[in-house]
């Protein structure tokens, strides 16, 4: 009996650990453009970082996007395939880019 | 950034040409006006929303008329999106480990107990604060000017804490780890690093913020405080403070909040400086709280010009006001320094009696003489960071 009250404690001590007080961080619509690549940039972004990121770096050239989703590959860890970097960098200067290469 | 005299006569002659012409390298005014979101964030009220995750958040021009900003209006930044709650605060522990004698594990109460309690006021700001103003954009967030804060601060002193520890010979860098973690493992996480002579008697591990916990957006239980220096290093939830023999190679050091390593700290797009150092002391600066821009005053009303200035720690000397686009300056009023390290709030007067658009701008000088550029004479580095130049506010008189 002891064991049995001493396990539920603990499961219940478990399941409340994380909140004293709920802190929930709210969940932000953002105005992401959606295109026949957007399925792409979604599944390879989205992990780890809002839209938010995308919106607000300033429209930029191609390099600067192309750099930035090698940097989220090589230091950033995300798992972007060759193919994928070339849609999302395609993507990311179409929508968020200032028109030019360089 | 330092404002030259040779640069006055060139700078006034073309002014008008370089803030109006294509060049595309003249540097702008911070973005302004942004909206508040219609969703606030935990202990927060609507700010200015970036991104909900990790969250960034940006402070409104109306906030800097106090020389203390409220917990609820203060900005938010993170690195990593996974942050922690830390509701059992009794667990909570900082490790201080690596080149001391005695490795410690410290709970927030050995911190009120063991140690003298620190009370000191300073202003935070991220290094990126105003960087929108950079023209061509570089790289990061692009911030408005309201990535700045100044909080009453009350902790236990870095120095204490390791000097409680015991510095083993040879130790010289402190590694600074927080509790926020990246959704992948191998990703590095927001590690900052000081060499232990940066470490003076007012670097801080705060524990309280305007009287309150810290917010939970703002670092709860615990951040560091380095009063005079940009934000970058100022960990949030702190965990882990590691000594050290040598510096480590880190991405959050060694390529982020690094500025050209030369007498301008500028490079050009087409010239960039390699050799980089990082980003530490705060350039002298001011902020217009009141009016806010395109506010409508009756003509023939008073207008009280309220603003916010500060440096790096020396002290504001004065703050200037021009309404002609900085021909002639006067003096504002200085309200009196809660500390050098705070927000020093200024007030100006003045009775506009035509209709039309009238600019008001604010130049800061500090007790060394160092004093703010206008916006255009600000000059480029990639990371868009230490922006200071001259705030204006346009009001519409009717």
């Amino acid at each position: 009996m002891k064991i049995l009250i001493l396990l539920t404690l603990l499961t219940l001590s478990s399941l409340s650990a994380d909140y004293r007080v709920p802190v929930k961080v709210p969940s932000i619509t953002f105005p992401i453009a959606v295109d026949k690549d957007f399925r792409v940039m979604q599944r390879n972004c989205q992990w780890c970082h809002s839209y938010g990121y995308v919106l607000n770096q300033g429209k930029q050239s191609r390099e600067f996007w192309h750099k930035s989703v090698v940097k989220m590959r090589e230091v950033f860890k995300a798992p972007i395939t060759k193919e994928d970097e070339k849609t999302v960098t395609d993507y990311l200067f179409k929508h968020y880019g200032n028109g030019k290469l360089r | 950034m330092q404002r030259r005299d040779f640069f006055k006569l060139s700078f006034a002659a073309s002014a008008v040409a370089l803030s109006t012409s294509a060049m595309g390298s003249a540097t702008r005014k911070p973005r302004d006006l942004q909206k508040v979101s219609t969703v606030a964030f935990p202990e927060k009220r609507p700010l200015i929303t970036y991104s909900d995750r990790p969250p960034l958040l940006e402070t409104p021009r109306d906030a800097f008329t106090r020389a203390v900003t409220p917990n609820d209006e203060f900005f938010v930044r993170w690195h990593m999106p996974k942050i922690p709650t830390h509701t059992y605060i009794s667990t909570y522990r900082i490790n201080v480990h690596g080149h001391v004698n005695k490795p410690l594990s410290l709970s927030i109460k050995n911190l009120k107990e063991n140690y003298e309690q620190v009370e000191l006021t300073a202003v935070m700001q991220c290094g990126g604060n105003s960087r929108s103003a950079f023209s061509p954009t570089t790289s990061g967030i692009q911030w408005g000017s309201g990535a700045m804060g100044c909080a009453v601060w009350k902790g236990v002193r870095l120095g204490d804490i390791l000097e409680s520890a015991g510095m083993q010979n040879g130790a010289s860098w402190i590694g600074l780890n927080g509790d926020d973690k990246p959704i992948m493992d191998k990703m590095p996480t927001f590690v900052r690093e000081l060499e232990l002579h940066e470490i003076k008697d007012d670097v801080i591990v705060a524990y309280e913020m305007n009287g309150e916990d810290l917010p939970y957006l703002n670092g709860y239980p615990v951040r560091l405080i380095i009063p005079g220096m940009y934000a970058d290093s100022w960990v949030k939830m702190l965990s882990n403070i590691t000594v050290s023999k040598e510096y480590k190679e880190l991405f959050f050091m060694d390529t982020a909040y690094r500025i050209p390593d030369n007498e301008c700290e500028c490079e050009t797009q087409d010239n960039i400086i390699l050799k980089t150092k990082p980003i530490t002391t705060m350039n002298v600066k001011s902020y217009i709280g009141y009016p806010t821009s395109n506010t409508q005053i009756t003509a023939n009303s008073n207008v009280l010009v309220k603003g916010v200035a500060f440096d790096s720690g020396h002290g504001i000397k004065e703050v200037l006001i021009s309404l002609n686009g900085g021909k002639t300056w006067e003096n504002a009023e200085l309200e009196s320094e809660l500390s050098p390290y705070a927000f020093r709030v200024f007030k100006f007067s003045f009775r506009p009696k035509a209709k039309g658009k009238v600019t008001i701008m604010a130049k800061a000088m500090n007790t060394l003489g160092e004093e703010q550029p206008f916006a255009h004479e600000i000059q480029w580095n990639h990371g868009g960071y230490k922006y200071n130049g001259i705030d204006s506010v346009t009001i519409e008189v009717v």
